[in-house]
């Protein structure tokens, strides 16, 4: 899978769980303070991340994912 | 058939109280399957002969009372409470019922289980006896969010209302904010908010702030609480019981033959006091707002009380109490 096609199932997923507009989400946005997510969405989101990519993300991983693009890259180097 | 997912492993008494209560519940739970999941070594020396309703699933692992909840979920995968919250999740079975880290049973209900969709923050309920009533206090929430917002805490209201029409039976049940004062401009910002919202609301029969001093009173059915606050306001009151009657106790045996007699004469006024202030009749405290009915039992519950909170499951999947919810919430 390359860079876009994880973008671009990434900005899926926030745009269902977060209820935000799917064309509004760049890789900069960050979920703290762009999607007022607190630590519950955070593992939710986390956790759907992993169903999706089938694959597991350590704590430790996951607690230095504060942007899309973290996200996405880090998907496209370890899973 | 209901099948209910057990998780036998985190109370106090280990398998036993667990399989107490199945064999207390199982003849007038006829329709009921039990998976009971945990050590089956552990569980062998309490088990019946006939294990008609029961199932056993092998686990290997348990979730302690120390362990941090959201990790001890990710990490421990083989942890009974983790593998019967799964179940419920795949459709296996109808509901989760455990004694164990409420921490971590939160976390399998929140993040395994799943949120009803539109409720944006499940809250831990439990019913309290109250005076002058038996439909008890249903309260949430007990603790399951250390921070919330006001939009929350009116979901927390609605869900409410719904257990104490459906489960409990009281018609339009009464509706209280707890709070420093009882009139509307008292307690911080979040308070202040959730009152107004909560006084807009055509559909919550809504009676205003109530204080801590009144909340045994049975001048409500439902006590909305930020999850900090009712919190410890529940830790209070089991500790001010408990003390209240390790005193009294003490103070009646040792203080000469009179007030032994005494003691004895007014037994039947205290058996009266016990009965009307039973929690065990009531059930577990309930996750609201997840997929399907998770019920913490206290982890020193024993047969009786588990008794009691699978008659709580049964009266939940009879009345479909999940699927209101989420129609009441999609339709927003």
């Amino acid at each position: 899978m390359n860079k876009e096609e994880i973008f671009d199932k990434i900005a899926d997923l926030i745009a269902d769980r977060f209820e935000v507009n799917k064309d509004k989400i760049g890789p900069e946005l960050n979920f703290k303070t762009d999607l007022d997510a607190d630590s519950i969405d955070f593992v939710e989101f986390v956790l759907e991340m992993e169903d999706t990519f089938s694959s597991e993300i350590p704590d430790e991983e996951a607690e230095k994912l504060t942007t899309v693009q973290q996200a996405v890259d880090y998907v496209y180097n370890n899973l | 058939m209901k099948r209910i997912a057990v998780d036998v492993m985190g109370g106090d008494q280990g398998p036993k109280a667990v399989i107490d209560g199945v064999l207390m519940a199982r003849e007038e739970l006829s329709d009921f399957t039990f998976v009971l999941y945990g050590n089956e070594d552990q569980m062998k020396a309490h088990l019946p002969e006939n294990m008609k309703q029961i199932e056993i699933v092998h686990t290997t692992e348990e979730i302690l009372g120390e362990d941090e909840p959201v990790k001890s979920i990710r990490q421990k995968k083989d942890a009974s409470m983790v593998l019967a919250a799964k179940s419920v999740k795949n459709g296996e079975n109808d509901a989760l019922l455990s004694l164990g880290n409420t921490g971590a049973l939160l976390a399998s209900g929140i993040f395994i289980v799943g949120r009803i969709k539109g409720i944006e923050r499940p809250a831990l309920m439990p019913v309290l006896p109250v005076e002058n009533s038996d439909k008890g206090l249903t309260l949430l929430d007990a603790g399951a969010n250390a921070s919330c917002k006001s939009k929350h805490m009116v979901q927390w209201a609605e869900m409410g209302s719904f257990y104490s029409q459906s489960i409990r039976h009281v018609e339009n049940p009464r509706v209280a904010l707890l709070n420093n004062g009882s009139e509307f401009d008292k307690g911080d910002e979040l308070h202040q908010e959730v009152y107004q919202l909560l006084s807009d609301r055509p559909n919550i029969n809504f009676i205003g702030n109530i204080e801590g001093n009144e909340v045994l009173q049975g001048k409500a059915d439902v006590l909305v609480a930020d999850g900090f606050s009712g919190n410890v306001m529940l830790k209070t009151l089991e500790g001010t019981a408990s003390t209240i009657m390790g005193v009294l106790k003490e103070n009646l045996l040792n203080n000469g033959l009179k007030v032994k007699v005494g003691a004895g004469l007014a037994k039947p006024a205290f058996k009266e006091i016990s009965k009307q202030f039973d929690m065990a009749i009531y059930g577990g405290a309930v996750l609201m707002g997840a997929k399907a009915p998770v019920i913490k039992v206290h982890g020193r519950g024993d047969g009786r009380s588990i008794y009691y909170a699978f008659h709580q499951v049964d009266e939940m999947l009879k009345q479909d109490l999940v699927q209101q919810v989420k129609q009441a919430f999609d339709k927003k």
